[in-house]
């Protein structure tokens, strides 16, 4: 088993690329808040965003699935391709390929229905399911990959409202898994929870990875370290330093870098 | 001296109050008020308020029992078989009441001295005619007794009136003194202001709460008054309202259900008209407007609850009511012949939903703006469209809200007047043709209180009964509300 994930993450560093991101500009307003970022991110593995707070890392992050469409001040440059196709093209519907990008936030937000709606949402409005079978299926199947099947299994039609802060996010998880995503886009996920709760969502990511390329924003770098594989540092709009997480914290080339992960700057 | 007056010296008093208690702050702090534990005006708000509060209290309170007490003594003058000849003791008090206000106009005025009119006597002066003199009119002319009684409520009250003075500058003297004296460095002035001040919000939030049980009070014991009168199985249970105007004649049929079901009808219109409209109306304005749309449509739209209902009720009677007409009426532009007149249900209804929808639509619109942010990145992060956003996920977590904002305007659909009065007609009937004249219970209490009809007979008493009823059922419609966005608030955090 222990071989096979090495085989796995061996395999997955010779992978093709999942999204690059090419001169990418994004301004609210006058503020030009992301400079000339380039990215490529590779498809399973883990890949963390580190950077203090107004940085940009969330709104890049926003780029990737095209939330930032939502805000109306908000003008994105630049080109960003997910296995290759431009995403910012006109004939991309920003809706479905929300659908292929999934997206966590913050703060845990499950809707005000029973977790099994909460989970079957995405299937409906994709009409993923042919029939009430199938959708309990792709519920179960997505509750067990939120790793929270076992709790919730026996209540899923209690509203999803009346869980923990730790189990509403693993639902929120499961909720975006739920969709067959292929990206799963991760704001912070774990500053709202305590430390437990963080573990149980940490553990999870790790365990996504092996399905998804998972790209997490996060102020702790400690949480970088742990779950992620790649590593990206941005300061100020700016991309500062790009690599393996372990180089990046043992071994970083930028001053800024070093001084950010060192606690001097942030 | 006369009551204004002593309220206006217990202020000014307490103005010196103010002064006094500030210089004796600084004074006691050797004029550095950094020793003092409160601020300087603290001290002398403790001096003012401790010269006022307590003085007023008392003059209000003397304002209040004084009469009772002179009316007690006084009326034990009058001897049973005066009361028997003038009908009733209340009338032969009043009476008391004015002859006594007339002496002191006509010693006012000159017409009398003071002695003349402590020593007048019923025989021998004509007491009517020189009162009439002065101005003041009485029904009947004065027995000896009256004027005795009218005599000694006069000195009664005089004494009364001075020692109330005494007694109120007295308090507000000694509320001050004591006040000054407490002044000290270590007097925590300011929390005893403070908790004044609590009290003042105490007062203000039980005036509120007495007023409503005073109101419910008073319909319920007119309410009681009237079921003595008319029984209550006809008033709930009969299927036709038809008063008698013969005055004290009877023989009227008071029964609420024509008038319940106008009110339904009519309100149940209204909502189907306003409810849709102002629901897309706040989806449209809180999801979908630009900012400059909203900050311009919004105020429009709240525009239409200022105006007066009496304009809503003139809009029904000269320009809807004609039009349904000339579409639903003998020779209208469907040939239906459904509708007789401009005044009718649907009239009546249709522009009170007009009425209803700012109602509806700003409280939804406030209610959906409250649904988290959050919530819609959640929901078109997982790919849904804005409106299947709408749909199925602000909508749901707004519902309580919406179903609250639905039942105070259905309350205030149940409770209109003036709409109804010009537009749905006066005729009480129970019909299903929403064309037809109907009335409600609120155009039919205006009905029953105006005029000149006695006050006592069941046809004016059965106002408060509708009254009461309609009491009920909005109550019972907030209650209701209440209970609902209770029950189903979401817990967004």
């Amino acid at each position: 088993m222990e071989d096979m994930i090495q085989m796995d993450r061996a395999m997955s560093t010779e992978q093709d690329i999942k999204i690059s991101a090419n001169g990418v500009q994004v301004y609210y307003g006058e503020n030009h808040a992301i400079k000339d970022v380039n990215v490529e991110i590779q498809d399973k593995m883990v890949t963390a965003f580190i950077g203090p707070s107004g940085c940009g890392k969330s709104t890049f992050l926003r780029c990737i699935n095209r939330m930032n469409d939502t805000i109306d001040i908000c003008r994105v440059e630049g080109d960003i391709r997910i296995d290759g196709e431009d995403i910012y093209d006109a004939r991309v519907d920003p809706v479905q390929l929300r659908a292929k990008v999934g997206m966590v936030f913050q703060k845990p937000n499950p809707f005000p229905k029973s977790i099994y709606d909460n989970v079957a949402y995405g299937p409906k409005i994709h009409g993923l399911a042919r029939n009430k079978a199938e959708l309990d299926e792709i519920v179960e199947k997505a509750l067990r990959r939120g790793a929270i099947w076992d709790e919730v299994k026996d209540r899923l039609h209690a509203p999803g409202t009346g869980l923990s802060g730790g189990q509403q996010q693993r639902l929120c998880i499961a909720r975006a898994v739920a969709t067959e995503p292929e990206v799963l886009l991760m704001d912070e996920p774990c500053s709202a929870l305590d430390p437990i709760a963080t573990a149980q969502v940490e553990e999870l990511i790790d365990e996504l990875r092996q399905n998804y390329s998972v790209v997490i924003v996060t102020h702790s770098m400690q949480q970088a370290a742990r779950v992620s594989q790649r590593t990206a540092f941005f300061h100020l709009g700016n991309l500062v330093e790009f690599g393996d997480t372990d180089k990046i914290f043992t071994n970083p080339e930028d001053p800024r870098t070093e001084s950010y992960i060192s606690g001097r700057i942030g | 001296m006369s009551n204004l007056m002593l309220v206006l010296i217990v202020l000014g008093l307490g103005a010196v109050g103010f002064v006094l208690g500030r210089s004796r702050a600084m004074s006691v702090a050797g004029g550095d008020r950094r020793k003092l534990h409160s601020l300087p005006v603290y001290y002398a708000a403790h001096v003012g308020l401790n010269t006022i509060v307590p003085a007023l209290l008392l003059l209000f309170g003397w304002m209040i029992v004084q009469p009772m007490i002179i009316n007690s003594s006084v009326s034990g003058m009058i001897p049973a078989s005066a009361i028997e000849e003038g009908g009733n003791l209340s009338l032969l008090m009043s009476d008391v009441r004015r002859v006594a206000e007339g002496l002191d106009i006509a010693v006012t005025q000159g017409a009398m001295t003071v002695s003349e009119a402590t020593n007048l006597s019923a025989d021998a002066d004509n007491v009517r005619d020189k009162l009439a003199a002065v101005g003041v009119a009485l029904g009947s002319d004065v027995t000896t007794d009256t004027l005795h009684a009218a005599q000694r409520y006069r000195a009664m009250a005089a004494t009364g009136n001075l020692w109330k003075s005494i007694v109120a500058i007295g308090a507000a003297l000694i509320g001050m003194a004591v006040a000054l004296r407490l002044t000290a460095v270590a007097f925590r002035a300011r929390n005893v202001v403070e908790r004044g001040i609590l009290m003042v919000l105490i007062a203000a939030a039980s005036i509120a709460v007495l007023t409503t049980l005073g109101i419910v009070l008073s319909l319920i014991f007119n309410t009681v008054e009237f079921f003595q009168l008319y029984p209550a199985s006809d008033f709930f249970f009969s299927l036709s309202w038809n008063p008698s105007f013969s005055g004290r004649g009877g023989g009227s049929e008071l029964g609420i259900l024509p008038l319940l079901w106008g009110t339904l009808y009519i309100s149940f219109i209204a909502l189907l008209v306003a409810v849709p409209i102002g629901l897309f109306a706040a989806i449209y304005l809180s999801e979908y407007a630009s900012n400059p749309v909203r900050s311009f449509a919004k105020p429009l739209l709240e525009l239409l609850a200022g105006i007066p209902t009496i304009v809503y009720g003139l809009f029904a009677l000269l320009t809807v009511g004609p039009m349904l007409v000339s579409v639903f009426g003998d020779n209208g532009a469907l040939g239906v012949g459904w509708m007789q007149g401009g005044t009718a249900v649907m009239t009546a209804g249709l522009v009170m939903g007009i009425m209803l929808i700012p109602f509806v639509s700003s409280l939804s619109d406030d209610i959906i703006n409250a649904v988290p942010q959050s919530m819609r990145d959640g929901s078109l992060g997982l790919g849904a469209t804005h409106s299947e956003t709408v749909r199925q996920v602000i909508l749901p977590a707004a519902l309580p809200g919406i179903v609250g904002a639905i039942l105070l305007a259905a309350s205030r659909a149940i409770g209109e007047t003036m709409i109804v009065v010009l537009g749905a007609g006066a005729a009480a009937r129970l019909s299903m043709n929403p064309f037809d004249a109907m009335t409600t219970v609120t155009a039919k209490i205006v009905s029953q209180l105006t005029g000149d009809s006695d006050f006592a007979s069941p046809e004016a008493l059965v106002a408060f009964a509708l009254g009461i009823t309609l009491f009920v059922i909005t109550l019972g419609l907030n209650v209701i509300a209440l209970f609902i966005v209770r029950k189903y608030r979401e817990q967004y955090e």
